[in-house]
């Protein structure tokens, strides 16, 4: 058969998966501090022993998109946005510190700390566990001061810290969790004191809606195209073999 | 199949669920003693379709892999007990809890369950219930030819009646609190149950060690904000006209291979 056919349907099949990432990227354009992940296509030439005249193409994802989101102002006191660069440390489901922009965080019974998709906040010292409180409130470092139950106005007391990480943004990736950690070397992150957080705000996501929504209609297009080139190898061999045909 | 179509699918069922929220919080506008619910969103799992840092031959290895996302996922709602405002109604069975903690309200199946919701009146026999009837726990008689009652801010609830013109305890109104009232189950009628995630109900005071002061004749309206909504409204409305774009692009890449092959 020929080649161009095998080509063209790569090139349609990875589409589909650059569609896929950008339709992921439009489905949560409403979740708290979600990252969007770019998606591009990369030319992978055959190597061997003749003519590199195929090229198939290869869909990857090089990067997450770490700008920052839209600030929406919620007034709970326990809602925290991080301003501008940082992260938020979390345990993830193995126990292990990973990173995440999140910060829409509620207490348990027990009075742990935990964010909207429920991994435990780590603040300092580990997990931060808060005792009954009447009034709780997050400085711009990071710093939970409660007014326990019962508890006069003067006597606050500070509790811990979130503890916020400045990671290298070269070598920071999205896991299948959805959460971020370090591609390589350290894998805990130090806080960073200088990093500061908003309360009273979360997050939204950082989707370019406009954006994605383009990117799916031209991806939609150069399909069609790949498409075409399908036909056009079809077309080819029909008229070969009619030409070609014996009686 | 395509992936983009389920993907977008989630995408539609979340904005769906986000705008029921949205609009039953706006049902609730002037309900009193209400607190503002909001979606919850999170992203699906991602699956590896190629792996980063793989060998693309002995001798290289692929820079960025491929992984990709598989949708959006609602975990729940919140309930957000930010405190409403206080509406003077000069009623004197109207009360409102100015900071945390709840009324406790005796379900006629025996249960507890708890509102924020202080539209209190009397019975046939003269026992203080909530709007729906359901009886205040602990329970007050008001004596008959009672000419006023008094609630004090520390729930201490006192009346007048025509014979006597002293003042005398009938009395104490208790409220309770929970460590994470996010995590209380709201059952309709203003009220709540305690849960798991709420934590065991604490009963106090009011206006004592952190517990919320009683208002007479106030009524805490709803929290939710109009602005707030109507803003929300409409980014979800384009989010989910964007979303069944993509279903509808992902049809008819489907469509096109199905023509013209």
């Amino acid at each position: 058969m020929d080649r161009a056919l095998y080509i063209a349907m790569t090139g349609a099949k990875n589409n589909m998966m650059a569609q896929t990432s950008h339709s992921n990227n439009l489905a949560n354009a409403s979740t708290t501090g979600f990252r969007a992940d770019w998606a591009q296509a990369r030319a992978m030439p055959v190597y061997g022993e003749h003519y590199p005249t195929r090229a198939y193409s290869m869909t990857e994802r090089p990067a997450t998109d770490f700008n920052d989101g839209p600030l929406n102002e919620t007034g709970n006191a326990l809602d925290v946005a991080v301003a501008g660069d940082g992260f938020l440390s979390v345990l993830d489901a193995q126990g292990n510190e990973a990173y995440t922009r999140r910060g829409d965080l509620a207490v348990t019974p027990l009075g742990e700390l935990i964010n909207g998709a429920g991994q435990p906040v780590m603040g300092n010292g580990g997990p931060i566990v808060l005792p009954p409180y009447e009034k709780l409130d997050i400085g711009d470092d990071g710093t939970i001061s409660i007014r326990p139950a019962g508890a006069g106005p003067n006597e606050m007391l500070v509790i811990d810290a979130l503890k916020i990480v400045n990671p290298d943004l070269q070598n920071f990736e999205k896991g299948t969790d959805g959460l971020f950690r370090p591609r390589e070397g350290d894998e805990v992150l130090e806080a960073d004191p200088a990093l500061r957080v908003v309360s009273g705000f979360v997050e939204g996501s950082n989707v370019n809606a406009v954006a994605e929504l383009t990117n799916i209609l031209a991806i939609n297009r150069q399909y069609e195209m790949q498409i075409k080139m399908m036909k056009a190898a079809d077309d080819v061999s029909q008229a070969a073999e009619q030409l070609l045909r014996l009686n | 199949m395509h992936k983009a179509l389920w993907v977008a699918k989630t995408g539609l069922e979340a904005q769906d669920i986000a705008l029921a929220n949205i609009s039953n919080n706006m049902a609730n506008a002037s309900t009193t003693g209400y607190k503002k619910e909001r979606a919850v969103f999170q992203d699906l799992i991602y699956q590896v379709q190629r792996q980063p840092g793989a060998q693309s031959t002995q001798n290289t290895q692929l820079p960025s892999g491929l992984q990709l996302g598989t949708g959006v996922r609602t975990v729940g709602t919140q309930k957000m007990f930010t405190q409403g405002d206080l509406n003077m109604t000069e009623q004197p069975l109207d009360m409102a809890i100015n900071g945390r903690g709840f009324f406790q309200v005796l379900m006629p199946d025996g249960n507890i369950s708890y509102t924020r919701d202080g539209t209190f009146h009397l019975n046939a026999n003269g026992e203080i219930v909530t709007a729906s009837g359901y009886l205040l726990e602990p329970n007050i008689q008001v004596p008959e030819q009672t000419k006023t009652i008094t609630v004090g801010t520390d729930g201490i609830v006192t009346a007048v009646t025509a014979n006597d013109n002293i003042p005398f305890e009938i009395g104490q109104i208790d409220v309770v609190d929970f460590v994470n009232p996010a995590g209380l189950q709201a059952i309709g009628s203003n009220l709540y149950l305690e849960t798991a995630a709420s934590g065991q109900p604490q009963v106090g005071v009011p206006s004592l060690d952190g517990f919320g002061a009683i208002i007479q004749g106030a009524l805490e309206t709803s929290n939710v904000t109009i602005v707030e909504e109507m803003v929300d409204m409409i980014s979800t409305q384009r989010a989910y006209e964007m979303n069944s774009k993509v279903v509808s692009t992902a049809d008819q890449m489907l469509g096109f291979i199905n023509q013209n092959l």
